[in-house]
């Protein structure tokens, strides 16, 4: 999914370059003549005019006194572009990103159904798998990202699905709010992505293991379960993402916070679009994640809940992560110990 | 019904910035917001022009496609205006606009850019024509006294044209024509996707 | 017009566009509040989130329904064009500004400035009451106290030093009856120290001007620009110094498909729009002139016709420009010559050719010399005294022109009289006070430093020091000043500190004055510069937007100018502070005798009549305030082009816009004023005249009047000498006169009843008599190629001061060293020196100074408003790309710039630009506030400090004076410039 992501990514910035540079070369064409001098006597005639200037770069700019850098960039006709790309594209690409998600996780509940947990001698047993902190940073990040996709999404659906429902000026308090959460919950957000990246780096590390496991779809075809460590090849491509997408949407939503501050209005296009690109991305992305971690599979929701999940359920697995923490601690399962860290 | 436009003929406009403090004067414009300016292309060079640009009430405005609350609307007079209720101050309007016409106060905290403001073409805004709210919000509304956009009625040297768009295309062919030159129509094509043929 | 009320207006439904299909509103805004509990005051007390960001009006809304809205009319006080400005007054208080579309001068239309006026009258940066420096600190005190104490200490100064120890300099910013008084009164005071901003202007256009024909003024105007074919724009940017202008300029040049030619050191803005641009090195004026003349010369080019009919000595310059061949000119100005050629036929052939100039060509130590070389070429050619010609003079303030007109200059009584004793005599007939008082008031000098000892009529019709050098006069040992005693105390109104050259010197000079008085709206560089501890103070002057009164503008034009609003704060006007001081003074009474005074404040129109009644040399007779109110009224029926109303409009018919002068004979003969000067083919009723025969009737056998030309309609058709008594009993008109005018002739002359002449006869017989027999009071002489009474009588280039080009000295030295205007002038010393010390190796950048569109002057006025702030926020320095390269520096660095004196050297920062040439400079003159690196705000009085602040571009400029006017240079000195 990563990857169909990045083609996107590469094909919209394609486009959007393609199309400044269609757009400005439909403009020389259909330029009149007004630069020319019917009398060729008056020298200022060769002063400079639009299409001159737009051979030159696809936006014109000047000198002008006041400090505000972005002002001495006169005309930018990649804004239309970037209009194009707002409303043409980003609402089609979100909703099939997102709705698509959806679907086939529907599709694959349909056909799999909810992944049981398998009975065992030690189910009932509890195994410390994530301990306070750890899931205080989860859930911080992941509540700071319901609301930042909600909110994210607002910006491209609200105008279509809830102003119609609540009316412009309802819908506009509701989205200077949505604004604001999505502004100041990024910062929590973040900080929860570099905890995250903290604690669980050293787990997610890509192994040999790794291969196995995907060689074996991850057990989620047939009945086998391949052996995994204390995090799986699926669960780490999700820390991956999060890792990845998350310091992408940080990126450029701190451009954004801070416009024009590290680059031109060219740049900042390009980060909304990177920015809008990947959140859905991100959307989607986490949307399997829920799936798999609640509805997807019993007892997996624990991990994260409670922080204890069965013994019988980690033996299954995540075998290498449970042989490791036994033979860490020959008492078994570490239950009730708070300073035990999970490694 | 008129369409309302600008027009700057860059072979007039000699960067005196009248209608830059025009349109401070006429709407309380605090410091830091520049609803129009000009800027100069090849400063120094021969072929030096100076062009003033504020919002230029596109015809099918970015602005307004991509705003993601549709704070936008334009008038009878094609005069793109929005809402500064609605407005979140979100930026996009900034990020697609062709010609840097929107303006954001820097309110304290951080990352709130304030409500977006912009040209009216000194048109007010939603509220009731020479309201007080209006005026604070938007400032005045001479269009709906009668009167052109001050920026255009106070330039120097009547570079900059404001009116309805056939006529000042007019007004302009004609002192081209008379004059036998002119570098054009500064941002129609961008922004009215025509240009003034000569 | 062309537009149609908004219709309908967009309401609460006006979102038609929402993509999904037609929605219902469900809810609007206010019941979503209130359903969701969140009200406005909830929203705004949301902890430090703010909802909006809507700003709040300082006053309602100018386009606000209700409130009756008051219309008045003033003028624009940032340039000489003389822009209407109509105000809408709601309640008193100035709530917005219209396009004064009417006036036929700005049509609507102003620069950044004239837009952004209304701030000036309503800025809180404003001097809010009067303020006294004691021990080092501000202190508000009372207008009574001011007076009072101000009064007592120049009595005390007077007392012990004589009236010339103190130093009165007025301002280009005050209305013609304020610059008046304000003559008016240092006549009365007994000095002739009485300077303005013109001194640093346009001080030798005047001087150079009126030397060659009469009059030192525009001789067209900005409107009649428009007829030109060709003009020239030397050492000018009218485009960010008179931007109005430009809309002459350009559309004459659209219309006419005109030549616009710009000679200049830098490219600038109205070089932009040029059709020819030269690039000069500085200070090499009269070589590229005399380049030009050249290739007219040589190729008979010129009018002969004028020439011989008009012009006297043309041979005298014939013999000097023969010296300037393309060759020498390139070596000297850098211009080649091919280029000079095509300048130089276009001029002369694409007729009518109007030359503009500005202070690029006046601030010089060459600048009357300058002035006179290009009066000179328009001369050659044939290019005075028609419509689209002339020397179209662009000065700097709203009423530069007329506060000259008015005196305020170290040379002159009001209206050029001079400071002859007749001048004296006319002036002491029109002030009703005796001629022997008023030479009491005045000094006895006793001998010094082997000068002659100077009786009280001597010091009287002596000169006084200009502005440029009332600093050297306190500094400098007393024995070298020509007075009594140095300068004492500087009265200064309405003028910046920051205009003079050598501002570390002035800086100097104010620490040893013994009282220091600043009255201006604003407390000035003066108040800022830290340099005293006490004695010091502060007087709120209203601007002059606050004020009635008539301004002149550069074409002549006068305009009525109304109060838009009272003075705001605790400031007062010129004319009550003026006649409170005179009040203070025991002067009060002789000054005033024939003016009304209602509640401290002497009336204008009162002035202005007294204006009239003496105003008979220069014309300004005939604008009688009600005239001036017609015209102010009636703007709209004056002509574009001619500038003139429909002859049958029963209050302004026929009149040219303002009256401009000279507008001859009483207001009652309806004189319409003279739109052209010089201009033969119009009857002197509509407007016509001739050159000025001021210089005498022949000179070495030679005649100096005109010959075969006169004004249309003339009775003499030859040229003829000014117009006495004498004359006329000779021609017999003396017999058209009244008796009521010969009693007047016959009480003026006493036993010399010849000797009366149209410029002093009171009664306006002699003019109006004029008139109906077609001629010029002034007499029709002819215009001077060689003003014998200058130092250099023809033009003689002489290189700057500090220039870059030292080999060039030794054969166009500056003038030796000499006395003038009661200092003495040592350019010639220091030109010297820096040649031996080889200074142009270690400054090795020209240096030159100009304007910006966005501030005036010393700027403390437009640098304190913060529409115009914005758009400049730091003072900077223009300098080359490639020695920017050679330097290191990038655009927008801190630099900096150095100069050869004072070891003075200014923090700025560096606009990288090709608008100056390699080794050239430029420098914005407006800024202040900031001193050889550090940032001064502290010592301004609390809350008076302009927004934007700087180094004054004066911190590193240098020695040189013009030798006629004591002009400063400006345009050329050397500088260093290093990264910071």
């Amino acid at each position: 999914m990563r990857r169909t992501l990045t083609i996107f990514r590469t094909l919209v910035a394609a486009t959007i370059l393609t199309a400044a540079v269609g757009a400005s070369s439909t403009s020389f064409a259909q330029q009149t003549r007004d630069g020319l001098n019917p009398t060729g006597q008056n020298p200022t005639a060769e002063s400079v005019n639009e299409e001159f200037l737009f051979k030159q770069d696809p936006k014109i700019t000047g000198r002008i006194s006041i400090p505000d850098g972005k002002a001495a960039n006169l005309i930018q006709p990649a804004g239309r572009d970037y209009r194009d790309f707002r409303e043409r594209w980003l609402p089609w690409l979100s909703a099939l990103a997102v709705l698509g998600a959806v679907a086939l996780l529907g599709l694959f509940y349909f056909f799999r159904g909810r992944i049981l947990m398998e009975r065992g001698p030690d189910t009932g047993r509890k195994i410390l798998r994530f301990n306070g902190f750890e899931r205080f940073a989860h859930w911080m990040t992941s509540s700071c990202f319901i609301i930042l996709a909600l909110s994210g999404l607002n910006y491209i659906f609200g105008k279509r699905l809830l102003m119609p429902l609540i009316g412009a000026d309802a819908f506009g308090v509701v989205a200077q709010y949505a604004k604001f959460s999505h502004i100041y919950l990024a910062w929590p957000f973040m900080i929860g992505v570099a905890l995250m990246l903290v604690l669980w780096l050293k787990d997610n590390i890509p192994n040999k293991i790794d291969i196995a496991w995907i060689k074996a779809f991850g057990g989620f075809v047939g009945d086998k379960h391949p052996s995994a460590g204390r995090f799986n090849a699926g669960q780490k491509m999700v820390f991956w993402m999060v890792i990845g997408f998350g310091s992408a949407m940080s990126v450029t939503g701190l451009m954004m916070i801070f416009p024009f501050v590290l680059t031109d209005i060219t740049g900042m296009q390009l980060m909304q679009v990177v920015h809008a690109l990947i959140g859905i991305a991100f959307i989607a992305g986490i949307l399997a994640h829920i799936y798999i971690g609640t509805l997807g599979m019993e007892g997996a929701y624990d991990a994260m809940g409670s922080g204890k999940v069965d013994l019988g359920w980690a033996k299954v697995h995540h075998d290498l992560w449970v042989e490791e923490e036994q033979a860490k601690n020959a008492n078994g399962p570490q239950l009730g110990r708070h300073q035990v860290p999970a490694e | 019904m008129a369409r309302m436009k600008f027009l700057c003929d860059a072979d007039r406009c000699i960067e005196c910035n009248a209608c830059v403090t025009a349109c401070k004067n006429e709407h309380e414009v605090p410091w830091g917001i520049n609803r129009r300016r000009v800027v100069t292309l090849n400063d120094g060079k021969p072929g030096e022009r100076s062009v003033s640009m504020a919002c230029m009430h596109c015809t099918d405005a970015p602005c307004a496609a991509v705003c993601p609350v549709n704070c936008f609307y334009t008038t009878a007079d094609a005069v793109v205006l929005h809402s500064k209720d609605i407005c979140i101050g979100c930026g996009y309007c900034f990020y697609a606009c062709p010609f840097g016409a929107p303006q954001y106060p820097k309110v304290g905290n951080f990352g709130s850019r304030g409500k977006m403001d912009k040209c009216t073409y000194c048109a007010g805004g939603p509220e009731a024509d020479f309201s007080t709210i209006e005026y604070e919000k938007y400032g005045s509304n001479r269009l709906a006294e009668g009167k052109l956009p001050l920026c255009a009625e106070m330039c120097s040297t009547k570079a900059l044209l404001a009116g309805d768009g056939e006529m000042i295309a007019q007004i302009y062919k004609q002192r081209v024509i008379k004059r036998g030159y002119g570098s054009g129509a500064w941002g129609w094509k961008t922004a009215y996707r025509e240009t003034v043929a000569i | 017009m062309l537009i149609k009320r908004k219709t309908g207006g967009p309401d609460r439904t006006f979102h038609p566009a929402v993509a999904i299909g037609d929605t219902p509103k469900a809810i609007d805004r206010r019941a979503f509040l209130r359903n969701s509990g969140l009200v406005a005051g909830g929203l705004a007390a949301a902890g430090s989130i703010q909802l909006g960001s809507v700003r709040k009006a300082k006053a309602a809304g100018s386009s606000a329904i209700g409130p009756e809205v008051t219309i008045k009319k003033n003028i624009c006080t940032h340039c000489s064009v003389g822009c209407t400005v109509t105000a809408e007054v709601v309640n008193g208080v100035w709530v917005g500004q219209e396009p004064s579309f009417s006036s036929p001068i700005n049509r609507g239309t102003h620069c950044a400035k004239g837009a952004a006026i209304r701030e000036l009258v309503s800025s809180d940066r404003r001097l809010k009451y009067p303020m006294k420096m004691v021990d080092g600190q501000w202190t508000r005190i009372s207008w009574d106290q001011a007076i009072d104490e101000i009064g007592d200490k120049i009595t005390g100064l007077r007392d012990k030093y004589g009236p010339d120890s103190v130093y009165w300099l007025g301002s280009a910013k005050f209305t013609n009856e304020a610059a008046y008084i304000f003559r008016k009164f240092g006549a009365f005071w007994g000095t002739n120290s009485v300077d303005h901003q013109a001194r640093i202007c346009h001080s030798t256009t005047v001087a150079g001007v009126a030397n060659t024909w009469g009059y030192g003024a525009q001789t067209n105007s900005y409107n009649d620009i428009r007829n030109a074919k060709t003009m020239i724009i030397l050492g000018g940017n009218p485009a960010e110094a008179h931007p109005v202008s430009l809309q002459h300029l350009l559309s004459g040049k659209e219309i006419n498909r005109a030549n616009m030619i710009v000679i200049d050191p830098r490219f600038t803005r109205t070089a932009a729009h040029a059709t020819e641009y030269v690039r000069i090195r500085s200070g090499t004026d009269i070589p590229v002139v005399w380049g030009i003349l050249w290739h007219i010369f040589q190729n008979g080019w010129e009018d002969k016709e004028f020439i011989s009919q008009r012009v006297y000595a043309m041979d005298d310059v014939r013999k000097e420009v023969a010296k300037w061949n393309p060759e020498e000119v390139e070596r000297v100005s850098g211009v080649p010559g091919e280029q000079l050629r095509r300048v130089a036929e276009t001029f002369a052939k694409e007729k009518p050719a109007t030359l503009i100039w500005c202070m690029g060509a006046t601030q010089h130590t060459v600048g009357t010399a300058n002035v006179r070389a290009l009066c000179i070429l328009c001369l050659a050619t044939g290019n005075v005294g028609k419509p689209g010609t002339g020397a179209n003079i662009f000065r700097g303030h709203t009423n530069v022109q007329g506060a000259t007109d008015m005196g305020l200059d170290v040379t002159s009584l009001p209206l050029y009289y001079g400071l002859v004793e007749g001048a004296w005599k006319h002036w002491a007939r029109v002030w009703d006070v005796e001629y022997d008082w008023l030479q009491s008031r005045f000094d006895e000098v006793p001998a010094k430093a082997g000068r002659k000892a100077r009786t009280r009529k001597e010091s009287m019709e002596s000169p006084g020091i200009t502005s440029t050098r009332w600093f050297d006069g306190v500094n400098l040992p007393e024995e070298q000043v020509d007075q009594r005693t140095g300068i004492k105390a500087m009265m200064v109104f309405g003028h910046g500190g920051n205009t003079v050259t050598r501002l570390p010197e002035a800086v100097k000079g104010l620490t040893k004055l013994d009282l220091l008085v600043v009255a201006d709206p604003h407390p000035t560089t003066f108040a800022a510069l830290d340099a005293r501890r006490d004695n010091t103070y502060l007087l709120p002057i209203c601007t002059s937007l606050e004020m009635d009164g008539s301004r002149t503008a550069s074409n002549r034009s006068l305009q009525w100018g109304e109060q838009i609003v009272k003075p705001a704060f605790e400031s007062k006007n010129d004319y009550e502070v003026v006649y409170r001081l005179a009040t203070k003074l025991g002067l009060a009474d002789k000054m005033f005798k024939n003016i009304k005074v209602v509640d401290n404040v002497p009336e204008a129109e009162d002035i202005l009549r007294e204006i009239n009644r003496g105003g008979w040399s220069t014309g300004y007779c005939g604008q009688s305030p009600e005239r001036l109110k017609a015209h102010m009224r009636n703007q709209a029926k004056f002509d574009l082009v001619t500038l003139r109303a429909p002859k049958d409009d029963p209050e302004v018919g026929g009149d040219y816009y303002g009256l401009p002068w000279p507008c001859w004979g009483k207001p009652e003969l309806k004189h319409p004023g003279t739109h052209i000067l010089y201009n033969t083919n119009l009857h002197i009723k509509e407007g016509g005249g001739t050159f000025r025969a001021r210089f005498g009737t022949e000179r070495n056998g030679v005649t100096l009047l005109a010959e075969d030309s006169f004004a249309k309609g003339s009775e003499l058709t030859d040229g003829y000498p000014e117009f006495t008594m004498a004359v006329f009993k000779k021609l017999g008109w003396d017999k058209d006169l009244t008796a009521e005018e010969m009693a007047s002739i016959t009480k003026t002359g006493g036993a010399n009843i010849d000797a009366v002449s149209w410029a002093t006869d009171l009664s306006g017989g002699i003019q109006r008599v004029c008139l109906d027999h077609g001629v010029t009071p002034y007499g029709n002489g002819k215009a001077r190629a060689n003003a014998w009474n200058l130092p250099d009588p023809v033009p003689v280039h002489r290189e700057p001061i500090y220039t870059p080009r030292p080999d060039l000295v030794a054969k166009y030295p500056t003038r030796p060293d000499e006395r003038q205007l009661r200092m003495p002038n040592i350019g010639f010393s220091v030109q010297k020196a820096a040649v031996d010390r080889g200074i142009a190796k270690d400054f090795p950048i020209i240096l030159t100074s100009g304007r910006l569109v966005e501030y005036e002057g010393g700027g403390e006025e437009t640098r304190s408003n913060p529409w115009l702030a914005e758009l400049q926020q730091d003072m900077f320095v223009e300098i080359n790309t490639g020695d920017a390269t050679d330097r290191g520096i990038k655009d927008g660095q801190f630099v900096w710039v150095s100069g050869p004196e004072n070891n003075a050297k200014a923090k700025v920062k560096a606009l990288v630009t090709d608008r100056v040439g390699k080794g050239v400079a430029f420098m914005p003159f407006h800024f202040s506030g900031w001193y050889q690196g550090d940032d001064m705000r502290k010592f301004y009085p609390h809350g008076t400090d302009p927004v934007v602040l700087g180094e004054s571009s004066n911190n590193t400029t240098t020695y040189g004076f013009d030798p006629v006017t004591g002009m400063q240079e400006t345009k050329c000195t050397l500088c260093q410039i290093r990264a910071v």
